[in-house]
């Protein structure tokens, strides 16, 4: 069962120069996909994003997410569907400074209006999961980047969405932390069948996924799946992207093994 | 394009966001001006209250410039906090700290002279309106405009002063920081809210015990706790804004099952963050409010004071003299003449009081004739007296005393002279004031009065007769000028501690009442100046506060939407993060204010009995309308700059 379909959507910024972001682009997530997005700069990667967390609508085509069509929702139901939905990871986590890492995570939670013992079940069982129990009490500040992305990450399960959307969560990190938070998502999707979308630059990033799709100046470019080694995937999706095409300085965090 | 060009076009591009700054600077530099025009008026300096109206308004300019000081330098870091990405930028590009010292000092020199031209200039213009109003409060024939160089040099020079010190001020911060952390943007330190626990419970218990103490003033205790409550409520204040109210937040925090609600969880900690940086602002916003209030609280209490001062002091001039005074007639006739020079009308009135000790209580009571009130009474068209011998009435000094007096019935006997008597009721009206005949007082027959000749235990003839003469005169408040020498010899005596030896008493109501209006005047100047700079400032301060962390909060707000929260939930967020910075140091100032009246009141009761509750509560409610609609003014800028 597809979780998420995209069905020829095309987005157009008008303006004084009108730019077509998307252009009838398709493509379906399963149930339990890790996927990943690439293509070089300017492709759509953001905007089509954008277009699926649904704080932007595309100019046509049709969104579908867990059977629900969010466009056609309206303005506050569409809040709520987000909320319950969808979780978000961002490349700058996020996280709200006055808040503890205990309290980042609840926050959506609190949102919904959950009751506490609940709330604080959840806490406890993700952060078991991301390995992040002596930070509870700390906040964004004094934790270090890895950490950071982690907590961002137990935000965007803990009310155990659909579909988890991803943009380049590792673009801030290390090697080590960026390495660490990536086998963490792997894991979370085999564990408890999350869906993951992620978009990302890094060819790095892109092998620990299940699937990589290639996306060029806003159309479906390729797909590649992943195979047993990850060095041979990775070898792969670096063929890919010397075929889109583009320029080598196009691939700006290849980081060649 | 050269430099100052540079500056310039810094300053006349980037309006929008100076233009709060300006407004609020050139609306103190006008006040600041046309209450310059006042104090040095060459009219104000020597016809009326001489040193005290020019100490007065000296006072309230030191204020207006303490006050200004604060809220330039807090502004203008919260501005350059703002533009420190722009900072990071053109020192990036290789602009020297010292350049960049320049810059700041010209944009401030550049707005600075703006706001001292445009204040000065629209002060000028307002000035004569202002001094009318201000001619009639004080009651003077005319208060024209006038051109000196004074008021001109003494606000330019302070102006140029304030802004040269704080551009210099505010620049040492951005020095002390590296390019990247400039560049980066003004992120604010999101330390945790700390807060020392002794500090916070001191900061309560410091408030509680000032507002006991102020709602229990006596007035034996007023001049003591005068003293002794405003420093001790301030340092409540202060303490209550930098620490107990992370202490409070924290007990908040503590019970997830209310912190952990909906968006509880937001506001509360931002709201905590957002205090404990601008405690110091708070502070002083509360402290200011504060007087503010009270002096425009106090103002409006002038209106119903004309009216129920004379109600309460019905008599002109009261000159009471012991029997055996020689200045007597001497005195009784230059008050005569002087009230015939100024062309008063009037009406003379002589009374004979005598003074005997009462069975009933075992203390002095002070005895007036029937015949001697009801001449008085026919003056003031009173009811008139008519007592059988053996009976008696009291004479109240206050409305309240007359309530009290009105179903009180005692049999007693002058004890001196065995004369029984049997008072039964009061008579309906005040006529003097307890300074003029002190609070017990009977009106009796004229045989019974008669058959008093034996002095009172304790005291000679002399001591227990006194001679009062009572001038009405219905234009009683142009009797000010009258009887000054003798009211100079009384302060003397007063001075000396000589006032027992006196012979006479001297009360003039109109000197009182001019006096006490005088001071009300000055209170005025006051209340309207820090009032009417402090709307503008206190309401400019949230909006730069706001200004600052907008792209922090924009982020910020990204974020939450994406998360998924609606546009109701936005509001209410945004809500209640403003509500507090706006109401929470203002609803302080109307507890401090409202306490503080309390024992103002009691001071009242001292000397006027006087209510001021209904016009407290018009203010309050008036200063709260104003404030409601500034908080949805800026909430409807900052709700539109986030989205």
């Amino acid at each position: 069962m597809s979780i998420l379909k995209i069905d020829e959507v095309t987005k157009v910024y008008e303006g004084k120069v009108t730019h077509r972001a998307l252009n009838q682009l398709s493509f379906e997530v399963e149930k339990g996909d890790f996927l990943a997005v690439m293509g070089p700069s300017g492709s759509g990667k953001t905007t089509l994003l954008n277009v699926v967390s649904t704080i932007d609508s595309p100019t046509s085509g049709e969104i579908t997410v867990d059977g629900i069509k969010p466009h056609e929702l309206k303005k506050n139901e569409l809040a709520y569907f987000r909320r319950r939905q969808l979780g978000f990871v961002f490349q700058d986590f996020n996280l709200l400074p006055m808040l503890t890492v205990e309290e980042n995570m609840v926050l959506p939670l609190t949102l919904d209006n959950m009751n506490v013992e609940k709330m604080e079940e959840r806490v406890q069982s993700v952060s078991e999961q991301l390995g992040i129990q002596s930070i509870l009490g700390k906040r964004p500040n004094e934790i270090s980047g890895g950490q950071a992305q982690k907590t961002a990450i137990g935000r965007a399960l803990i009310h155990k969405p659909s579909l988890i959307l991803a943009d380049e969560p590792t673009g801030n990190l290390d090697s080590n932390s960026s390495r660490d938070v990536l086998e963490l998502l792997g894991r979370i999707n085999k564990k408890e069948r999350t869906t993951i979308v992620m978009v990302t630059h890094d060819p790095i990033a892109a092998s620990y996924c299940d699937r990589v799709l290639f996306i060029k100046d806003g159309e479906y470019f390729n797909e590649i799946y992943k195979d047993d080694h990850r060095q041979t995937f990775f070898q792969r999706i670096l063929n890919v992207l010397s075929l889109l095409g583009g320029h080598v300085g196009d691939f700006s965090t290849v980081r060649l093994p | 394009m050269t430099f100052r060009q540079f500056a310039y076009r810094n300053v006349i591009r980037n309006h929008r966001v100076y233009a709060a700054f300006f407004m609020s600077s050139v609306s103190s530099v006008m006040v600041f001006f046309i209450y310059s025009m006042l104090m040095f008026h060459p009219k104000v300096e020597d016809e009326f209250l001489r040193e005290i109206a020019f100490q007065g308004m000296f006072v309230a300019e030191v204020v207006l410039v303490l006050f200004m000081m604060f809220f330039l330098f807090y502004s203008m870091r919260a501005f350059l906090e703002a533009r420190s990405k722009e900072f990071g930028l053109l020192m990036h590009l290789g602009m020297e700290k010292r350049q960049l010292n320049k810059l700041v000092l010209l944009e401030t020199m550049i707005i600075g002279t703006a706001a001292i031209i445009f204040g000065i200039v629209f002060g000028y213009a307002f000035a004569k309106f202002f001094f009318m109003i201000v001619r009639e409060i004080l009651q003077i024939d005319s208060l024209p405009l006038y051109f000196s160089w004074e008021p001109f040099a003494l606000t330019i020079g302070t102006f140029t002063s304030l802004f040269v010190i704080i551009s210099f001020i505010s620049v040492m911060f951005i020095r002390d920081r590296d390019v990247i952390d400039l560049l980066k943007g003004y992120w604010r330190n999101e330390q945790t809210a700390s807060y020392s626990l002794w500090r916070a419970i001191l900061g309560l218990l410091l408030l509680v015990v000032s507002y006991a103490l102020a709602s229990s003033t006596t007035q034996e205790r007023l001049i003591f706790l005068s003293a002794i409550l405003p420093p001790l409520a301030a340092l409540g204040t202060y303490l209550f804004f930098t620490d107990s109210l992370q202490w409070l937040m924290s007990f908040v925090r503590a019970r997830k099952r209310w912190y952990w609600h909906k968006y509880q969880l937001l506001t509360v900690s931002e709201v905590s963050v957002i205090m404990r940086e601008n405690a110091r602002m708070f502070f002083i916003s509360c402290m200011v409010s504060t007087l503010a209030f009270l002096a425009l609280g106090t103002l409006i209490s002038m209106s119903t004071f004309t009216h129920q001062f004379h109600r309460l002091n019905p008599l002109g001039l009261v000159y009471s003299s012991k029997i055996d005074n020689p200045f007597e007639e001497a005195h009784i006739n230059s008050l005569t003449k002087e009230l015939e020079d100024k062309g008063l009308s009037y009406h003379l009135n002589k009374f004979t009081v005598k003074r005997q000790t009462s069975s009933s209580t075992q203390k002095p009571v002070k005895i007036v004739r029937q015949s001697d009130i009801n001449r008085l009474a026919l003056v003031f068209g009173y009811p008139v007296v008519n007592l059988e011998q053996g009976g008696a009435i009291f004479l109240a000094y206050s409305e309240k005393s007359l309530e009290e007096l009105k179903t009180k019935k005692v049999w007693t006997v002058l004890q001196e002279n065995s004369i029984p008597l049997f008072i039964n009721s009061v008579y309906p009206r005040v006529l003097f004031s307890p300074t003029e005949l002190g609070t017990n007082v009977i009106v009796i027959n004229d045989d019974d009065f008669n058959l008093i000749d034996e002095a009172m235990v304790g005291a000679n003839a002399a001591q227990s007769t006194n001679h009062i003469f009572v001038f009405h005169v219905p234009q009683w408040t142009a009797t000010k000028d009258i009887g000054l020498e003798l009211d100079s010899m009384m302060t003397e005596a007063y001075m000396n501690e000589h006032s027992e030896e006196l012979p006479f008493y001297f009360e003039n109501s109109g000197l009182d009442y001019s006096f006490i209006r005088s001071t009300f005047a000055l209170l005025l100047f006051i209340g309207l100046l820090a009032a009417s700079v402090f709307f503008l400032a206190s309401g400019s301060f949230i909006y730069f506060k706001l200004y600052t962390g907008l792209e922090r909060d924009k982020l910020q707000f990204n974020a939450l939407r994406r998360m998924g929260i609606t546009d109701r939930e936005l509001r209410k967020i945004v809500n209640r993060q403003l509500i507090p910075q706006f109401f929470l140091p203002w609803g302080l100032a109307m507890l401090h204010s409202t306490f503080a009246f309390m024992s103002l009141q009691a001071f009242w009761q001292g000397i006027a009995e006087l209510s001021i509750l209904k016009e407290i509560l018009i203010v309050l409610g008036a200063i709260t309308c104003v404030q409601v609609f500034y908080f949805y003014l800026i909430r409807w800028r900052y709700l539109s700059h986030i989205r």
